[in-house]
């Protein structure tokens, strides 16, 4: 079946073929260029316009609902054409002129439309497209995604705009392919014809409202959707860019983390943040299969939006063809990508549903013969074995042939509710259930090396591979009785978290210095920029209350 | 001098006395005239009547008013106004002397 548009003529609407409804554009044209110098001009055409569609509404029955060319023929026999029209001559001796037909039509004739032209192509008819859309020479379109393919975003832009412009298969697309070209003064004239036609039609709603108060408010919406259209075609054109531009750098960096690179870099606040996004994956979910599956529901989760969102751009910038029936099935398949990352997001759920750390096996107390002196506390600073796949400033993950490793190791300190100082070592992950939970974390290891009056923390945990990466961490908790001091060195640096203390330091300024519990909490011995005790005020407080620091 | 030429200026001339005349019998829609004109052979195609009717109705002979159509457009039903009364009763007059004329030239 041939293409068919819809026009409106006297105000009822016909489905026409391109070849009749050109057929008709020209004879309806012709007709108003033989009448274009007498006053009546418009309202002869309008009694015209409503002749051939009270034609047309004749020629439509059920079974054919399309004008066609005959259809077309047959009125033009009916109506006749002007040179046969018994007139007065003095009006009509003028040169034809070409002027679009009817008020309800105008758009439709002078716009330029953006095709792929299959006359002119080398792959798909893109580039001959957009350069019978802009006016200039394929050629240097086609350097353009040439050089745009090494930059690396050509290929892309290419596919999309061979899935977003329709092929130019009739004569009508072709004229409205090659049509005016766009450059700056045609761009600036039809800025011009937009806001010439917003005045005009304010005038006849102006006009309009003063015959018939009756639908003053009818009115006023049809004006007030005329001002929007006018607006928003104005506006069109600048959001259409920012669309097009916005929507390809989202769909080139949604690609580029599902498929494309192996690390993935997220600047953010703390610094640069990087992920081997493979095996980090991997390690994350249950089975490689859950994996692809949350990759291509993600890829049409969020890529079909952004490329609905390059469509739309295109669409107002160049008035794409749209193709029907094709946005049902985005919507459809949008919708199983979605499905698909939620039916992963639901198994993900069940495997970490516990989460606990309260198990004996997690828990490991020590007490630390009390001594007089500080408490020395630091970290080793081993490398870290394997090869990093998650590095941020606070926390890695690493991996080698079947163990994992991560930094994540927290320090906290508390007063101690017994007369001793204790350590507790708490190991943390989740699992999809008590047992799962039990076993991950009997196969986490951390070392420590502990003395009489130091404690040498390990700085990393390590489990066996197949566990994955389901949360681990290891808490250490250091419970200080009141009147002992400690050490903190500063090797601390990652794993001190928000310790309380009388001055509120925070936690960097807190390293490299001597802390005692103290009632109040913990407090600086013999700093010089924190306010807090010496060593002297230390002794003579032990002195005063020996029953309590006891 | 082509016959059509002259024909088609005589068929100019009694068109719009035509017109008038079948609209002294009461209001009629383009349609409905054009039947009538067709029948008398004095038009060919519709297309001419249109411009035809404007300018009698801007030359106040003759009014309309609209009316709504089941099967398109709404239409407007054209009907004699007193000067267009005026102007056929001339014509008429006109016509039959013309009539007369021929007649007696013919003869």
């Amino acid at each position: 079946m041939n293409q068919t548009v819809t026009i409106n003529i006297s105000g009822i609407v016909f489905h026409i073929d391109v070849d009749a409804y050109e057929e008709l554009e020209k004879y309806l044209n012709k007709i108003k260029s033989y009448f274009k110098n007498s006053q009546e001009c418009d309202e002869i055409m309008t009694d015209i316009e409503a002749r051939i569609a009270e034609l047309f509404s004749e020629k439509i029955t059920s079974d054919n609902q399309v004008i066609q060319s005959k259809d077309v023929e047959e009125v033009i026999t009916v109506m006749g054409k002007p040179e046969q029209y018994i007139d007065e001559d003095e009006t009509q001796e003028d040169e034809p002129k070409q002027e679009s037909f009817s008020s309800s039509q105008r758009t439709y004739s002078s716009e330029k439309k953006l095709f792929r032209d299959p006359d002119d192509r080398m792959i798909g008819g893109v580039a001959g497209g957009l350069a019978a859309y802009m006016g200039v020479e394929a050629l240097w379109l086609r350097l353009f995604f040439v050089v745009a393919l090494f930059v690396g975003f050509g290929f892309l832009l290419y596919i999309i705009l061979w899935i977003v412009m329709s092929e130019a298969k009739t004569s009508s697309d072709k004229l409205h392919m090659k049509g005016e070209p766009v450059n700056i003064d045609n761009i600036g004239k039809t800025f011009k014809d937009e806001a010439d036609k917003l005045s005009e039609n304010f005038k006849k709603q102006g006009h309009q409202y003063g015959k018939k108060a009756e639908s003053a408010v009818g009115s006023f919406f049809n004006f007030f959707g005329q001002l929007l259209k006018g607006v928003f075609n104005v506006f069109g054109k600048i959001f259409g860019v920012i669309f097009l531009l916005v929507g390809t750098f989202m769909l080139v960096g949604l690609l580029g983390m599902l498929v494309g690179s192996e690390t993935i870099f997220s600047i953010t606040s703390d610094g640069v943040f990087s992920i081997a996004s493979n095996e980090f994956f991997n390690l994350i979910f249950i089975s490689e299969d859950q994996f692809h599956i949350a990759i291509i529901g993600v890829a049409i989760a969020i890529g079909l939006p952004i490329v609905m969102l390059i469509y739309a751009g295109a669409n107002l910038l160049f008035k794409v063809k749209t193709h029907a029936g094709v946005s049902i099935g985005l919507f459809v398949l949008w919708v199983i990508g979605v499905f698909m990352c939620a039916m992963v997001g639901i198994r993900m759920a069940t495997e970490l549903r516990y989460n606990e750390y309260d198990t004996e096996i997690g828990i490991v107390k020590e007490v630390v013969n009390d001594s007089e002196n500080d408490f020395y506390i630091s970290m080793n600073s081993n490398d870290i074995p394997g090869h990093g796949i998650l590095e941020d400033k606070y926390f890695s993950i690493s991996l080698d042939e079947d163990s994992i490793y991560f930094s994540d190791i927290q320090l906290r300190i508390y007063e101690s509710k017994t007369d001793s100082f204790e350590i507790e070592i708490e190991k943390d992950a989740a699992g999809h259930s008590r047992k799962d939970v039990t076993s991950k974390l009997n196969q986490m290891n951390y070392d420590y090396t502990i003395n009489n009056d130091s404690i040498i923390l390990g700085n990393y945990l390590s489990t066996l591979k197949e566990n994955k990466i389901r949360g681990q961490e290891v808490n250490l908790k250091l419970y200080l009785p009141i009147g002992k001091s400690i050490y903190l060195d500063k090797s601390l640096r990652h794993v001190i978290y928000d310790i309380d203390n009388v001055t509120r330091t925070r936690d960097r300024k807190m390293l490299g210095k001597r802390w005692v519990m103290l009632a109040e909490g913990l407090t600086c011995l013999d700093c010089n920029e924190i306010e807090g005790i010496t060593t002297l005020q230390l002794d003579s407080i032990r002195a005063i209350e020996p029953i309590l620091l006891d | 001098m082509k016959i059509e030429n002259t024909k088609a200026q005589m068929r100019k001339g009694v068109l719009e006395y035509c017109i008038l005349s079948i609209l002294k019998n009461g209001e009629a829609y383009p349609s409905e005239i054009i039947e009538k004109l067709k029948a008398g052979k004095l038009i060919v195609v519709e297309g001419t009547l249109y411009p035809l009717l404007t300018r009698l109705k801007n030359a106040g002979l003759l009014s309309y008013r609209w009316e709504e159509s089941k099967s398109g457009p709404p239409r407007k039903y054209y009907q004699l106004t007193e000067i267009g009364s005026e102007f056929l009763k001339e014509l008429e007059t006109t016509w039959n002397d013309l009539v007369k004329a021929v007649n007696i030239t013919s003869k």
